[in-house]
């Protein structure tokens, strides 16, 4: 029960944080998309506590289930628990970078730049945000499925 | 045995759908709170399709597993929240878009209630069907 419902908070968490930078790349004023890209550091704790709860409670549970020290999906998940966690914080400090921007511009007029559109709109950032989500959806995978 | 023999697709789906609908209210709840309207409105929107999700893959496990007539406590919780839980994110979705249209802040908090609300049910939701209450 704490396993799935940390696992709530960690994916939860993210797909609330999605929203939340998706909305504020399409937002039309630099302090609209500072104001949202800010919203999502309400949601890093409960991300967090995930992130702990699932390594946490997942391991008691590979213990008390009696799974092998040779079960390869939970290893698997574990690998892929470390590359979201790495691709997400890579992910994330992007974001604060394209935050800090939007707020000096707001405070210089609140017109929005071809500098920050780029930085909201960044391919490589976006693709490593969406690498972790993916790397999510995969260990959600695994554990429903045990192959 | 049921872990390893149900079906793949609706229980992941299943539990996909009810992690979106999570997502959707918490980041609703945080707009609300911070008086971003247009916010709250669209991840109320985002929301909306995740609980039909949610609920088709509920009774999709319940016909596979043989389920449909279970008394099951934490069935049973699983379905009172969810069902008229559709209620209250009409009314969040209502208020959210009377407080895009009107700009009142008393809408705002309502948006805020009713999806912190919705957020905390559906916890003690995932809770008891996790756990099996019951």
């Amino acid at each position: 029960m704490l396993h799935v419902t940390a696992a709530f908070c960690f994916v939860g968490g993210s797909v609330a944080a999605a929203i939340l930078n998706t909305l504020a790349i399409r937002a039309e004023r630099p302090s609209e998309s500072a104001r949202l890209l800010r919203l999502i550091r309400v949601a890093l704790p409960v991300i967090f506590v995930g992130v702990a709860g699932t390594l946490v409670f997942g391991i008691w549970l590979w213990h008390h289930l009696g799974f092998g020290i040779g079960a390869g999906w939970i290893w698997a998940s574990l690998a892929l628990w470390v590359v979201a966690n790495a691709l997400g914080g890579i992910g994330g400090r992007h974001q604060e970078r394209a935050r800090e921007l939007a707020e000096r511009l707001a405070a210089e007029g609140d017109a929005t730049t071809a500098e920050l559109q780029a930085l909201l709109r960044d391919r490589t950032g976006l693709a490593i945000s969406w690498a972790a989500g993916a790397a999510t959806l995969a260990i959600l995978v695994l554990m429903i499925w045990k192959p | 045995m049921l872990a390893y023999s149900r079906s793949f697709w609706p229980l992941f789906l299943h539990v996909l759908g009810a992690m979106t609908l999570w997502g959707a209210l918490l980041a609703a709840a945080v707009a609300g709170l911070a008086g971003a309207a247009r916010a709250a409105f669209s991840s109320l929107l985002v929301a909306l399709p995740a609980w039909a999700v949610t609920l088709a893959c509920a009774f999709w496990i319940a016909s596979d597993e043989g389920l449909s007539d279970s008394n099951a406590t934490w069935i049973g919780i699983g379905h009172l929240v969810l069902e008229p839980g559709l209620l209250v994110l009409l009314a969040a979705v209502g208020c959210a878009y009377w407080w895009r249209r009107s700009a009142k802040a008393v809408a705002g908090r309502i948006v805020a209630a009713l999806a912190l609300l919705y957020l905390l049910l559906l916890t003690v939701a995932l809770m008891a069907m996790s756990g099996k209450w019951g």
